[in-house]
């Protein structure tokens, strides 16, 4: 028996790699740290309601009139869901696992968006960069011209006052029916 | 003419006209989850008569036992007996029975089954401890999930008690859990803990010593009760929670994920799509196999063969990096969703998991033959720790654990999940009823898994990996269950409304291993102890320090868990001297 072991461990030989002088293997799909490209978001939000560990949170500031994107590593369980639900592929995850710091706030990234007033009572309602993608892909789906206008006009309007939009042209159309 | 879809056969009618012959109009009401998933509910004062006779006379198997405050939904709390009730050795119709009965909220008390089926024990307890549900007749006073310090009249699980960050203030200063009092000459009293039955689950055990020999243990668990199932009630909706369950276990996590989609896609009549449900199977084995090797790795520790120990993890490596391939992590963490899987198994992925199942084969064969033929680990192993099978028929264990008393019970044949009807394979059984058998048991276990590894891989059908487009039903429930490395996972989820789930319990395996392990641990030497608690596979055990009490004497020893350890290796200069 003796024989046999040596003889296995004589043929493995070293075993151990020399991590973290060097790097270590990973699968073409690994699930690392998330990244975030600002610049490539909406700040939609879905991320955060997609995310288990609630690692993602998005908070309104209203007296700034913005809209805050926040990941916060130390919760974060790498599942991917942020990525696969993003409308603009904003987030994707890395091969990044080693996530150490000295100091906890360096676990914490965030990214400011602003709040977009409604067209009619000022209210903020909306991240402005939604409110142009929304726009954008009308756009790009067909609509142009008068519709265009007037459907961006409608975005541009906080959810109460469109449908205060709505109810005085409903009573308009059924005058006119009437 | 159109035809009508035929409904799938009920499986298990013949269990309930059995209880109905027996219990005539105390069984109040009947409902089906699934074709093998029936739910009775009882007159509250039959529920011991009720579960016994399931238990005994049609040769039930207690999977779990489910509180629930549901005095918002019908004003009553609940309590659900879950049975796999599986008929003699000859019977094949074998489905899961769940007696149910409602509690008034004014008299929140039931009467015990424990007395009459010693599965319920730690059960009844854990209702009581979460509800503050009575069970009246139960001899065990003692708390089991709660704290010592944790207010008498809070009840965490109560829709109405608390949110689910709160955390009282501690009511006292010290632990004043009532271990049990052995008495006799020469008795020797051992406390061995904290112990972490897992790097994240410590435990206080209490060994009573008669010179060397063990006389009785008792043990407190719970100490990182981590309150997942109020945190998932609170704050998570109903898809998330296949990710928390992934975090229940460091090694079935997979298991957990699966038993809980599975629950939730039965209560919601979900049909996983055929590649999802071998996709599954897939990582299930893949699980089973680096949780196997981890065992088999802390067999050749405990018995002092530690260079067989590094080779066993040196082979587990290429398993993990199985799941990372597989998966994306090095867990098989994050992949399911309710209704199949996120991610498909590709082409090259499945030719590198088949030359990687082909050297794993050589490479286990001649470390598990190194291994048999150390002359050590028979002499240690055989005879130790044994598991009666009267003991084991009365406690209900899983897995490995039970199969190694020679019962030939695996949920994989028994009630058959994902697509393990699909591929041939063998269930394991032995019948030494000791720590030898069970390590045997995980050794060719290993090679089933493999076999059933590459034989999904090479069967796998096309087509889609994930069903969408679901009703969500409210109020619906239904139980998943999932053979995991350890034995039977079971979940049993309600969901609520507003996508939320209403009541969700789980069972991990060990649950069900850990009220046996007393008796397996009764008769046997101090320096086995660590080898047989590992023996059950409760993740793995590492004592932190032993605390020795002698009875007669009144003193207090402290021996360090490495002595502890190096005396179960070495097996000279006991500590106890």
């Amino acid at each position: 028996m003796p024989f046999k072991l040596l003889r296995e461990v004589l043929k493995v030989g070293e075993a151990t790699v020399p991590y973290p002088f060097v790097a270590v293997d990973l699968t073409p799909g690994f699930r690392g740290r998330p990244q975030h490209d600002p610049a490539q978001c909406i700040a939609c939000g879905a991320c955060a309601v997609a995310c288990p560990p609630n690692a993602l949170t998005m908070t309104t500031n209203l007296d700034e009139g913005i809209i805050t994107w926040q990941i916060f590593y130390g919760r974060c369980i790498y599942c991917g869901r942020c990525e696969e639900v993003c409308p603009t592929r904003a987030i994707s995850l890395s091969h990044d696992f080693e996530l150490a710091v000295m100091n906890k706030a360096d676990l914490y990234e965030q990214a400011d968006y602003r709040l977009a007033a409604c067209t009619r009572c000022g209210v903020l309602f909306a991240p402005a960069k939604e409110l142009t993608y929304v726009l954008a892909l009308l756009e790009q789906s067909g609509v142009t011209g008068d519709e265009l206008a007037e459907r961006g006009a409608l975005l541009a309007m906080c959810p109460t006052c469109r449908r205060k939009n709505d109810i005085v042209k409903l009573v308009a159309l059924n005058q006119e029916a009437v | 003419m159109i035809e009508l879809a035929e409904a799938k056969p009920k499986v298990g009618q013949k269990y309930v006209d059995a209880m109905r012959a027996q219990f005539g109009g105390k069984i109040l009401e009947e409902s089906w989850q699934a074709a093998e998933q029936v739910t009775l509910m009882v007159e509250l004062n039959s529920l011991p008569d009720v579960v016994e006779f399931v238990y005994y006379r049609l040769g039930g198997w207690l999977s779990t036992v489910v509180g629930s405050d549901e005095r918002p939904i019908n004003g009553h709390f609940a309590i659900y007996y879950v049975l796999s009730v599986e008929g003699d050795e000859t019977e094949t119709e074998k489905a899961y029975v769940v007696i149910r009965a409602l509690i008034p909220p004014h008299q929140p008390e039931f009467p015990a089954v424990a007395s009459r089926v010693p599965a319920a024990v730690w059960y009844e307890r854990e209702v009581r401890d979460m509800f503050g549900i009575q069970p009246v007749g139960m001899v065990d006073k003692r708390r089991l999930v709660l704290p010592d310090d944790w207010p008498p009249e809070l009840h965490p699980l109560r829709k109405d008690a608390m949110d689910y960050r709160f955390r009282p203030t501690p009511t006292r200063e010290e632990e004043n859990y009532e271990f049990i009092q052995v008495e006799g000459e020469g008795v020797v009293e051992v406390p061995l803990g904290p112990l972490h039955m897992t790097s994240d689950e410590p435990g206080h055990f209490r060994l009573y010593m008669d010179g060397e020999h063990i006389v009785d243990a008792d043990y407190r668990l719970f100490y990182v009760h981590r309150g997942m199932e109020k945190l998932a009630e609170s704050r998570m909706t109903y898809d998330q929670i296949t990710f928390l369950t992934d975090r229940i276990c460091g090694i079935c996590g997979y298991a957990h994920s699966v038993a809980y989609s599975t629950s939730i896609e039965r209560a919601l009549g979900i049909e996983v799509p055929a590649r999802a449900q071998y996709i599954r199977t897939i990582l299930l084995e893949v699980e089973r196999l680096h949780s196997h090797l981890l065992n088999l790795g802390l067999a050749c520790h405990f018995v002092g063969f530690d260079t067989g120990f590094m080779q066993f993890f040196r082979v587990r490596e290429k398993t993990m990096k199985m799941a990372e391939l597989l998966t994306g992590a090095r867990k098989t963490y994050g992949m399911n969703l309710i209704g199949g899987i996120r991610k498909d198994i590709l082409k090259e992925e499945r030719t590198q998991v088949l030359q990687w199942i082909a050297e794993l084969r050589g490479e286990v064969t001649r470390l598990v033959d190194i291994l048999l033929n150390t002359p050590n680990i028979v002499q240690r192993t055989a005879g130790i720790g044994r598991l009666e099978p009267n003991v084991a028929r009365d406690y209900s264990p899983v897995g490995p654990n039970l199969r190694g008393s020679g019962f030939h019970r695996d949920i994989r044949v028994i009630h058959p999940y994902c697509a393990y009807d699909r591929v041939p394979w063998t269930t394991i059984s032995k019948t030494g009823c000791d720590v030898l058998s069970r390590t045997l048991i995980r050794a060719e276990e290993f090679f089933v898994s493999l076999d059933m590894v590459a034989q999904c891989l090479e069967t796998i059908p096309e087509g889609p990996i994930l069903t969408e487009g679901f009703a969500y039903k409210p109020y619906s429930f239904a139980l998943g269950y999932v053979e995991a490395p350890r034995g039977e996972d079971i979940h049993w989820s309600m969901l609520g409304d507003n996508q939320k789930i209403y009541r969700w319990k789980c069972r991990a395996s060990s649950y069900n291993n850990w009220p046996a392990l007393r008796y397996m641990l009764r008769g046997n030497t101090f320096s086995d102890a660590p080898l047989i608690v590992a023996s059950i596979d409760p993740c793995y055990s590492c004592t932190e320090r032993v605390t020795v009490v002698d009875i007669r004497k009144k003193s207090v020893k402290t021996v360090a868990y490495k002595e502890l350890e190096r005396y179960c290796v070495e097996r000279k200069d006991s500590p106890l001297k």
